[in-house]
């Protein structure tokens, strides 16, 4: 299992990222952006589907919670008109989790990808040799630089910096499909959830290689350009629940811009 | 670690006789931890060992020499009239030392991951000096011949250093840029060093076009070995490769069926050699045939039940090799069999 990993997935993005680094100018950094930025245009297909998904069940929002105030004593009976409301409208709850699944192995291979990439000591190097193809602009990247602007790649970035971008990136990115609930709970729920990821992946770019938080921050910004074109600002820039409820009902969607 | 063959042969407790232990640590902590402590420290050269004295370059950047005689003894570190030391002198570090130090003389030259090669005073550790930044990091043990220090880098270039003052002398740089991956070796005038891109090459010193350049099935990671005329190379596709010194030539080749991270050692009239998998063969340097030496315990079971990623070494017929078990084996390779082993652990 281990070996069709690594011949499938693991090794062609390990060479195309060292082959990309040689191609701009040795630079690791440079190379992990482009991949990431090559990644998600791959994905981008899977990712329009995903934000669509999610953007129609959230213009389903007025209509699901007028169904559990309706009938949120009887769960059953909840299930089946909420099954029936999906049905309606066209839209499958699980459309939106399971592109996002798909995307696991891209991002581990990826993380896997800049951590072997970068050897930075002599068994990882020795590892790395079991991965590489013999391709001359391989050759030429070996052993890659990991210093790029003020970051070593391949250590945690101590200047809060990078944790900072990419929390900050993380919680527009966020913000920008959180809708407003009327529903205390949900509410209280939406802002932890909010805060929880960007600090938690804020706490990451402090421990895990600064080689791995760039490619966080460069994905979160892409994503935050997908989304926008999508849906422009979305909830970043929308008013209270109520407005957003009232904006969202009958058309079932978010418009474009502010 | 020193052990002391004749008492692990007889199974003693350790330490026995001129056997000791010395635990090299660095402050550690940083990042979200608030203390600082120290913690052991990681040596990937193989020391170099002048009569009582032991040359060690550690992971953390340090230089020491250490006496067996103090180090049996326990005493605190360093007992400066035994000529121990430790470079830097201050907390300060050099870049992460990867090769061997290298005796020469009065001096020990070491190479660090900052790019520069050190020579330091064998007695005192004061250095003698450091040469320019040749390359972004130097993990290739030096080669000492004549007034000459031999450098290989990862970017590609070749240089012999002045081992008066640390002045470059003569470079050489491949075409392509392409890095070399392993250590050099110097024969007759001659530099053998492995590539990145799977080559072996053969460069005259003094001059700007390679000799000839050997391609093997993937790199050829350790330094080779040099011996009449001939060049002996493990590669990491699992081939000892003989090849004529002089013109290229392939002589012969022997698969040990693993990759080939450590260079061969000539002992005697045989070339021993470990593959990364834990089998030892012994190979006649002439012909190529070899056998490999039997487990302790189980014949079908590899040499060592570790991986080999250390260079063994050899004194009166005995070779010894260090497995990533954390293990020294002993190898009589007369008898074609591993004699004994021992825990290297550490208090």
């Amino acid at each position: 299992m281990a070996e069709l990993w690594n011949l499938i997935i693991l090794n062609p993005m390990l060479n195309g990222l060292i082959a990309l680094s040689s191609v701009l100018g040795g630079s690791f950094g440079l190379a992990i952006i482009a991949l990431t930025v090559i990644v998600r245009l791959i994905l981008l297909p899977l990712t329009l589907k995903q934000l669509k998904s999610t953007k129609a069940l959230q213009g389903m929002q007025p209509k699901i919670q007028e169904l559990q105030k309706k009938y949120g004593k009887n769960q059953q009976k909840l299930q089946q008109e909420m099954m029936k409301l999906y049905k309606e409208v066209g839209v499958n709850p699980l459309g939106c989790i399971w592109p996002m699944l798909v995307q696991f192995p891209v991002w581990i291979a990826l993380y896997q990808s800049i951590m072997r990439a970068l050897a930075t000591t002599p068994e990882s190097l020795l590892n790395l040799f079991q991965h590489l193809y013999s391709w001359e602009v391989v050759a030429q990247a070996i052993p890659l630089d990991s210093h790029f602007l003020w970051l070593n790649l391949g250590s945690p970035d101590s200047t809060l910096i990078l944790a900072i971008i990419v929390g900050g990136s993380m919680w527009v990115q966020q913000k920008m499909v959180t809708a407003p609930s009327a529903d205390p709970r949900q509410k209280s729920m939406n802002s932890m959830m909010l805060l929880m990821m960007p600090f938690m992946f804020g706490l990451f770019t402090l421990i895990f290689p600064s080689g791995l938080s760039l490619f966080w921050a460069v994905s979160n910004v892409i994503g935050i350009g997908i989304q926008y074109w999508i849906t422009g600002w979305g909830y970043l820039r929308r008013g209270t629940s109520a407005q957003v409820v009232t904006k969202l009902g009958g058309k079932g969607g978010i418009t474009k811009g502010p | 670690m020193a052990v002391n063959p004749s008492a692990r042969s007889q199974n003693l407790s350790f330490p026995a006789d001129g056997e000791w232990e010395y635990l090299i640590t660095a402050p550690s902590g940083g990042g979200l931890s608030c203390s600082q402590t120290s913690a052991s420290v990681a040596i990937y050269g193989t020391p170099a060992v002048d009569e009582a004295l032991v040359f060690i370059g550690d992971y953390n950047g340090k230089v020491y020499a250490l006496n067996a005689s103090a180090r049996s003894q326990n005493l605190d570190f360093p007992q400066m009239r035994d000529n121990e030391w430790f470079y830097p002198k201050t907390s300060e570090v050099i870049g992460a030392i990867v090769g061997s130090p290298v005796i020469s003389e009065d001096a020990i030259y070491v190479t660090s991951s900052n790019g520069k090669v050190y020579c330091l005073d064998k007695h005192f550790g004061d250095k003698k000096w450091e040469s320019d930044v040749l390359a972004k990091k130097l993990w290739s043990t030096p080669y000492i011949e004549g007034d000459k220090v031999y450098i290989s880098t990862f970017d590609g270039h070749l240089y012999a250093l002045s081992a008066e003052d640390g002045s470059i002398t003569w470079s050489f740089a491949t075409e392509s840029k392409i890095g070399f991956v392993s250590s050099p070796a110097v024969y007759e005038g001659t530099i053998f060093a492995g590539s990145f891109d799977g080559n072996l090459y053969a460069v005259e010193i003094g001059e700007s076009e390679p000799l000839w350049n050997f391609t093997g099935g993937n790199c050829f990671w350790a330094a080779p070995v040099v011996s009449n005329s001939t060049v002996y190379a493990g590669c990491l596709n699992g081939n000892i490769y003989a090849i004529d010194a002089t013109n290229g030539t392939e002589l012969w080749s022997f698969d040990v069926g693993s990759p080939i991270v450590v260079s061969p050692l000539l002992v005697d009239d045989s070339l021993v050699v470990a593959a990364e998998s834990g089998n030892v063969y012994v190979i006649n340097p002439k012909t190529g045939i070899g056998e490999r030496i039997r487990n302790l315990g189980n014949d079908n079971k590899p040499t060592i039940n570790a991986l080999v990623q250390a260079s063994p070494c050899a004194q009166e017929g005995i070779v010894y090799i260090r497995g990533q078990d954390n293990c020294l084996y002993a190898l009589d390779i007369e008898q074609g069999r591993v004699i004994w082993k021992f825990p290297l652990t550490t208090q």
